[in-house]
């Protein structure tokens, strides 16, 4: 069972020579970012382990598994994730997730075998201390449901993957602290293990309560595309409802994007906070790797401030479940479903309008940044988006989106 | 069209697996379930050896999605293993061995060799223990000899004669003159060799020890001369083979070193389950004992684990009739009952040697112990990783 953006109508030498090109001078520009302007020894080797991985890329999406697989060990044999080039500590990840690849594509299908939960949570954590990209999120998205509901006095959060609930304390926080007096507060969080989930409701509802402030917590089991009903998820009339998602591509977190959008037109919200990926995952497994060997490169300059023992914690935590699922077959969601290229542009066509992030979510975000080491930057973008890069990469999108309707639902 | 013809996707002939085996799938949930990676490993290798296709699929799978060789040693294990049952799932062995062999002949230069041969005898005794004891037992053996001959049979690159030369230089009598012989079977080592010589030569001027070496393919008449007067020693590290201790003979030592890593990879060739276990129990070790030694995010931890999956690749994936070149590896026990069938017999490491070898893994971090030979039959000392025995040395004299 292949899934369909996997198989190729192009016939061999003139698609290579296509390739080729069109990759060239994403080589060319990766390799000038990521290496030191004086040629050493490393930065040669570097150079050839990139082009030589371009070749693997080639080779796997030809389905020429044998000679991937060749190339692929002397990569693995070559490229070290611990030395101090980026550009070499990127190519052994990738070795490993298309090595990965190469044998699940000649295995077939097989029943998926669960995510260790609570190992991506703790990677997530560490990530969280180490880059800003997950507190820009946390605290740009407050900020921005925040002033969608200022003036309600009940609030529905409804956070589609909330792992340990990192997000929540700090809004609480000025929830509890509001001018008019805290609102009242509801939280459905979405999740894979109803276990995980149990610990984070006794996390947050604890927390909620040494605030003095009245709190829900409604705990539901399974991916938000995946709600048959509206119903399921506890909305009720009077409530300011706010949808957060932080996307990332460690699991499949919500399913179908189709039935995602569904279920957010049904549910109607006062705020949607967004926060994607600035890498497509949509298109054929060579237009994923090459976007993708673009976007972690820079994340790997990035992760590289930080400290070795941190780096390695991260790179293959984070970084390297992330890789492996955008490189697997069929993609991040590992089931070949469409993904769409940017939520941001589906949003505005299925009737969602766009709210700007406003000046405080920006000074926020600079706050952030001031606690990590320079060399990110903070771009606001058209429509009132904001997005966190490395240097001249954009790497996370943070928008947010009303339901012009929202009122007329109850 | 691929040369490979196994590597066109068998999807066609092949339904998707759906067979679930209760152990495997709980092995699964853990990840965080200790040793799930041996127990998973061995169920393939099983379901392999049974050609239970289906089996094997799916826990190749599973092994697919959590292994990673930058991960804890579970992982690493799984990674490395999975890799040669996967050669050997798809008839690729020989042909991934040789793209090994040359990127291992490729990548190392003569000083990251080095400098991977320093920082592990730095960090572990694996590779010092052996030289202690050798070096003991041959300045024993040449005790009152003026002049010395010691037929080089290793890899260690000339690491372990330093501590020889300087232990020749301080002993009492006159210092004798010492002549070094290196058997440079490979290319690499042949070229290693040029960049050596000069530094162990004048290091021996150093010492004041009247010093000539030599590099020769082989242990042949052709290659090697024995003067009159010589005492010869062969030391033999890492490269006994049973066409090795009939060519030693002629030479006619009074010592023969032996340092073998404990690992039987050629006894149980026509068994693949139990030629599994074996290759999977010494890895084990060895992986576990690299974790503790090294860094968690070291360079050279890593080139030594890589360097394995070669050997791996070699014993699961390759046919015996393959011929692939390589050391045959067996054990102390059986290396001793060839030794003295070809008309050696045992010398046991005086205490002083012994008392040497144990003052050697004090410097060391807590897990080493150096283990006796146990039975009558058996004989030498063994350097053991957390009591289980990883590296044999023994000494040997032709019996008169």
């Amino acid at each position: 069972m292949q899934p369909q953006e996997e198989q190729l109508n192009h016939s061999g030498n003139p698609f290579s020579q296509w390739v080729e090109h069109v990759t060239k001078q994403l080589i060319d520009d990766d390799a000038a970012a990521l290496l030191s302007p004086i040629a050493t020894d490393q930065n040669d080797a570097a150079m050839g382990m990139l082009t030589a991985l371009f070749e693997c890329a080639v080779a796997i999406s030809l389905d020429n598994l044998g000679e991937a697989h060749r190339m692929l060990l002397e990569l693995s044999q070559t490229a070290s994730p611990y030395g101090p080039s980026p550009a070499e500590r990127v190519v052994a990840h990738f070795a490993k997730a298309m090595s990965s690849r190469v044998v699940n594509s000649w295995i077939g299908v097989c029943t998926p075998i669960p995510v260790d939960f609570r190992g991506v949570h703790a990677a997530f954590h560490v990530y969280n201390t180490t880059s800003p990209f997950v507190k820009f999120a946390h605290f740009t998205s407050n900020q921005a449901i925040l002033e969608a509901c200022s003036g309600h006095r009940r609030l529905h959060i409804i956070d589609v993957d909330i792992m340990q609930g990192l997000q929540w304390p700090a809004l609480f926080h000025i929830l509890a602290t509001r001018a008019e007096g805290p609102p009242h507060v509801r939280m459905t969080g979405m999740g894979a293990s109803g276990e995980l989930l149990l610990e984070t409701e006794k996390q947050l509802s604890s927390f909620a309560r040494r605030l003095g402030m009245q709190f829900e917590f409604h705990a539901v089991e399974g991916r938000f595309g995946d709600v048959a009903d509206v119903s399921a998820l506890h909305v009720r009339r009077g409530e300011a409802v706010a949808v957060h998602w932080l996307q990332h591509s460690l699991y499949d977190a919500t399913g179908p994007d189709w039935k995602t959008m569904r279920l957010l037109q049904g549910v109607g919200p006062r705020v949607v906070t967004l926060v994607e990926q600035e890498m497509s995952h949509g298109g054929s497994f060579l237009d994923r790797f090459v976007a993708s060997l673009h976007y972690y490169a820079t994340m790997f300059d990035s992760v590289g401030e930080s400290g070795e023992g941190e780096r390695h914690g991260v790179e293959q935590g984070v970084l390297q479940r992330e890789i492996n699922n955008v490189v697997a077959v069929g993609g991040p969601t590992r089931s070949g479903e469409e993904k769409w290229m940017r939520w941001r542009r589906e949003m505005a066509g299925k009737g969602f309008v766009q709210m700007g992030m406003s000046g405080n979510a920006m000074a926020q975000a600079q706050l952030i940044l001031n606690m990590f080491p320079r060399g990110y930057s903070l771009v606001q973008g058209d429509h009132g988006t904001l997005s966190l890069g490395w240097k001249d990469t954009s790497l996370y999108t943070a928008s947010a989106w009303t339901w012009p309707n929202h009122h007329h639902h109850f | 069209m691929d040369a490979n013809p196994k590597f066109l996707n068998p999807r066609g002939d092949m339904q998707p697996s759906t067979t679930t085996t209760s152990s495997s799938d709980s092995a699964a949930e853990g990840g965080g379930e200790a040793k799930w990676a041996a127990k998973l490993l061995r169920e393939c290798a099983a379901a392999m050896s049974q050609k239970d296709s289906g089996k094997m699929h799916h826990l190749l799978w599973m092994l697919n999605e959590l292994a990673s060789p930058y991960g804890d040693p579970d992982q690493k294990i799984a990674a490395y293993f999975l890799q040669a049952l996967f050669c050997k799932a798809t008839d690729s062995g020989r042909r991934c061995y040789k793209t090994l062999a040359s990127v291992a002949e490729r990548s190392h230069s003569f000083d990251s060799s080095r400098k991977l041969i320093l920082k592990f005898q730095e960090v572990s005794p694996w590779t010092t223990f052996g030289h202690v004891a050798s070096n003991g037992a041959t300045l024993e053996a040449f005790e009152g000899e003026p002049n010395l001959h010691i037929i080089d049979v290793s890899t260690t690159l000339c690491t372990q004669w330093p501590t020889l030369l300087e232990a020749l230089a301080t002993r009492t009598d006159d210092t004798p003159r010492l002549r070094l012989t290196v058997v440079a079977a490979t290319a690499a080592v042949k070229s290693a060799m040029k960049e050596i010589t000069p530094r162990i030569e004048k290091f021996a001027r150093l010492m004041g020890v009247p010093f000539e070496l030599s590099v020769v393919a082989d242990l042949s008449k052709d290659s090697l001369t024995v003067r009159e007067g010589e005492a010869v020693a062969v030391n033999c590290v890492g490269a006994l083979s049973p066409n090795l201790i009939e060519t030693m003979k002629w030479v006619n030592p009074k010592v023969v070193t032996v340092v073998e890593e404990e690992a039987d990879f050629s006894s149980n060739r026509d068994d693949f389950v139990e030629c599994f276990e074996e290759c999977l129990r010494f890895h084990t070790v060895y992986f576990d004992m690299l974790e503790e030694s090294f860094a968690a995010t070291s360079n050279e931890k890593l080139m030594l684990e890589r360097e394995c999956l070669r050997s791996i690749v070699r014993v699961l994936a390759c046919d015996g009739d393959d011929k692939v070149e390589e050391h045959e590896r067996e054990r102390g026990r059986q290396w001793s009952e060839r030794l003295r069938e070809a008309g050696f017999s045992a010398v046991a490491h005086s205490e002083d040697v012994v008392d040497d070898v144990r003052a050697l893994l004090k410097r060391y971090r807590a897990g080493w112990s150096l283990v006796a030979a146990a039975e009558d039959d058996q004989t030498g000392i063994f350097l053991a990783w957390k009591e289980e025995p990883v590296v044999w040395a023994s000494v040997w004299k032709p019996s008169k």
